[in-house]
C-alpha cells in the first residue's frame, strides 16, 4: 500500500531499494525497503547511527569520514520521505562526533556503553532520556509508550553504512548494486578487519569473497589461530577451517556467523584464547544497562561460572554454565543477553582442545608465556 | 473482545523485562507456564496462556510487566 503523500520520486526510490534488495547494515539485515515504506504511513523522525557500537566496529565513522556528502545525501533522501526531524548518533568524544558537528547536522553525542547505541537506547536518548534500551512493547516506527508510560514519537533507526547504500542506489540503481556480492545478499559492503593484523583496515568489499582475502587485506600475521566475528554478538572460528570459506550466510552458518555488521577481529595467538574470552564477558557483566532482572544478574553470573569452569573444567561446572546460558536467551528488554551467550557457546566449541588441555590440568599458552 | 475471541486469536503473553521486578505473582498464577529462576524472575515456559488466568495476572503484577503482545 503506498500512502497517497508520497510523490512519485519517492515511490521510485522504494521500488529501487527494493529490487536493489538493499539490507539493514548495523547487524540485523533488515530489508530496508520494507522498514521505508513503514515509515511513509506517518510523520517520522530519523536517527543515523554512526556510533560503531559493537567490539571491532569502525565501518560507521569510516563512511562519516570517507563518504561524508553522499551519507548526508542519503540521509535528506530518508528525511524527505519520513517528513521527520534527521538527526545523526555518533559516540561522545570520538572523532565521528567532532565530524558530524563540523558538518553542521544534528549529533547526539551518545555515550560510549556497549548497548547505547542499541536501536531503542537511541530513540531514547533522542527523547530526552537515558541512553538505555526501551521494551520493544510497541514498535517504536509507529510510536507508543514505553514501560514508564512516557510517549515516544514515531521514529527510525537506520545505521550509517545503509543510508550509504540508500543514496547510492538512488544514484546508479538497482542493476548497479546487484553487480556485486550474492543474490541472497546483494551489494557492495564494508567488512572491518583488525586485531593481530600488520593494518587495520575497513574494506570496500561484497558478499561472496574468500574469508582468507579479507585477512590477507589487512596483513593478518602469519602466526594467527582464530577470529572473533562480530564482536560480542557474534562467534569464535579457527582461521585454518574459515579462510577459505566464502564472506557469506552460507560460508559463517557452520560457525554460527552471520555478515552481521561486517566485523572481523583477529585475536592474539600469545594469548590462551579462553582467557580473551573471560576478558570479554567480564566486559559484558559491567555493559549490563542493569535494567533487566535475568541479564543483570544472568551476565555476571555468566562471567563468574566462565572463570571457574576454565580454571577447572569439571562436568559440574560445565553444567552450571549450560543452565545459565540457557537462561539467557530471549530473556532481557534488548538482545544483549542472547548475543553474549552465543558468543559464550560458540567458546565452548571452537576451543574445546583449549578446554580438554585445560582439563588436563595444562595450558600451552602458560608455557609460551614463561618461555 | 470476549475472552472466547481472544482464545481463537492464540495471542501470546508477553513479559516486559525491564518493568519486572520478579514478584514472581505470575508463577503462582500461571504456574503451569511460568517458573521463576534462582533470582525469582519468570522464566517463560509456554506463551500461550489461559486468556482468564493471563487476565488475571496481568491484573494482579505489582510491576505491570505483563501484556498480551500487540497491546
Ligand atoms: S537485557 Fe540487559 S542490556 Fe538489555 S535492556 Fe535489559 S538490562 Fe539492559
Ligand atoms: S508478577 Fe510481574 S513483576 Fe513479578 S515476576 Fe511476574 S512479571 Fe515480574
Amino acid at each position: 500500500m503506498t500512502p497517497a503523500t508520497l510523490n512519485s520520486t519517492g515511490v521510485q526510490l522504494l521500488d529501487s531499494l527494493e529490487a536493489a534488495g538493499l539490507t539493514g547494515r548495523g547487524g540485523a539485515a533488515f530489508p530496508s525497503a520494507v522498514k521505508l515504506r513503514a515509515l511513509t504511513r506517518r510523520r517520522t523522525g530519523v536517527i543515523v547511527n554512526a556510533c560503531d557500537g559493537e567490539l571491532g566496529a569502525v565501518k560507521d565513522g569510516w563512511v562519516v569520514a570517507n563518504h561524508r556528502d553522499d551519507l548526508l545525501r542519503g540521509a535528506t533522501i530518508v528525511g524527505r520521505l519520513a517528513r521527520g526531524q534527521v538527526s545523526f548518533a555518533a559516540h561522545r568524544g570520538s572523532a565521528t562526533e567532532e565530524r558530524l558537528r563540523r558538518a553542521g547536522v544534528d549529533t547526539l553525542d551518545v555515550p560510549g556503553r556497549y548497548v547505547s547505541s542499541e536501536e531503542s537506547s537511541l530513540i531514547n536518548f533522542a527523547e530526552g532520556g537515558l541512553a538505555r534500551p526501551m521494551t520493544k512493547r510497541p514498535l517504536y516506527i509507529q510510536g507508543g509508550r514505553d514501560s514508564t508510560g512516557r510517549r515516544i514519537p514515531p521514529t527510525v533507526v537506520l545505521n550509517a553504512e545503509t543510508v550509504w547504500r540508500i543514496a547510492q542506489i538512488a544514484e546508479h540503481g538497482p542493476e548497479w548494486f546487484r553487480r556485486y556480492g550474492t543474490a541472497a545478499e546483494p551489494g557492495p559492503r564494508l567488512a572491518s578487519v583488525g586485531g593481530y593484523v600488520g593494518r587495520p583496515v575497513v574494506i570496500e568489499t561484497q558478499a561472496g569473497v574468500p574469508i582468507g582475502d579479507l585477512l590477507a587485506a589487512a596483513h593478518t600475521r602469519s602466526d594467527a589461530e582464530y577470529v572473533l566475528i562480530n564482536g560480542l554478538g557474534g562467534a569464535f572460528a579457527p582461521i585454518v577451517a574459515i579462510t577459505s570459506s566464502p564472506w557469506s550466510r552460507e560460508g559463517l552458518a557452520r560457525f554460527d556467523a552471520r555478515l552481521g555488521p561486517g566485523i572481523i577481529e583477529v585475536l592474539d595467538p600469545r594469548r590462551c584464547p579462553l582467557d580473551i574470552v573471560g576478558d570479554l564477558l567480564s566486559y559484558a557483566s559491567g555493559e549490563s544497562a542493569g535494567q533487566c532482572g535475568p541479564c543483570m544478574f544472568g551476565v555476571p553470573e555468566l562471567s563468574a561460572l566462565w572463570q571457574q569452569f576454565v580454571r577447572s573444567p569439571s562436568a559440574r561446572h560445565r553444567r552450571a554454565l549450560e543452565v545459565n546460558l540457557g537462561l539467557l536467551p530471549g530473556r532481557g528488554g534488548c538482545k544483549f543477553p542472547d548475543g553474549v551467550a552465543g558468543v559464550a557457546r560458540s567458546a565452548l566449541a571452537v576451543f574445546s582442545d583449549h578446554i580438554a588441555e585445560h582439563a588436563a590440568g595444562r595450558c600451552r599458552y602458560a608455557a609460551r608465556r614463561s618461555s | 473482545m470476549s475472552s472466547g475471541m481472544r482464545a481463537e486469536e492464540i495471542v501470546p503473553l508477553q513479559i516486559d523485562r525491564m518493568a519486572c521486578t520478579g514478584h514472581g505473582v505470575c508463577a503462582q498464577i500461571l504456574p503451569r507456564n511460568l517458573t521463576l529462576d534462582a533470582h525469582g524472575y519468570p522464566i517463560l515456559l509456554d506463551a500461550l496462556v489461559d486468556p482468564d488466568d493471563g487476565d488475571t495476572a496481568i491484573r494482579m503484577c505489582p510491576a505491570r510487566a505483563l501484556y498480551w503482545k500487540g497491546s
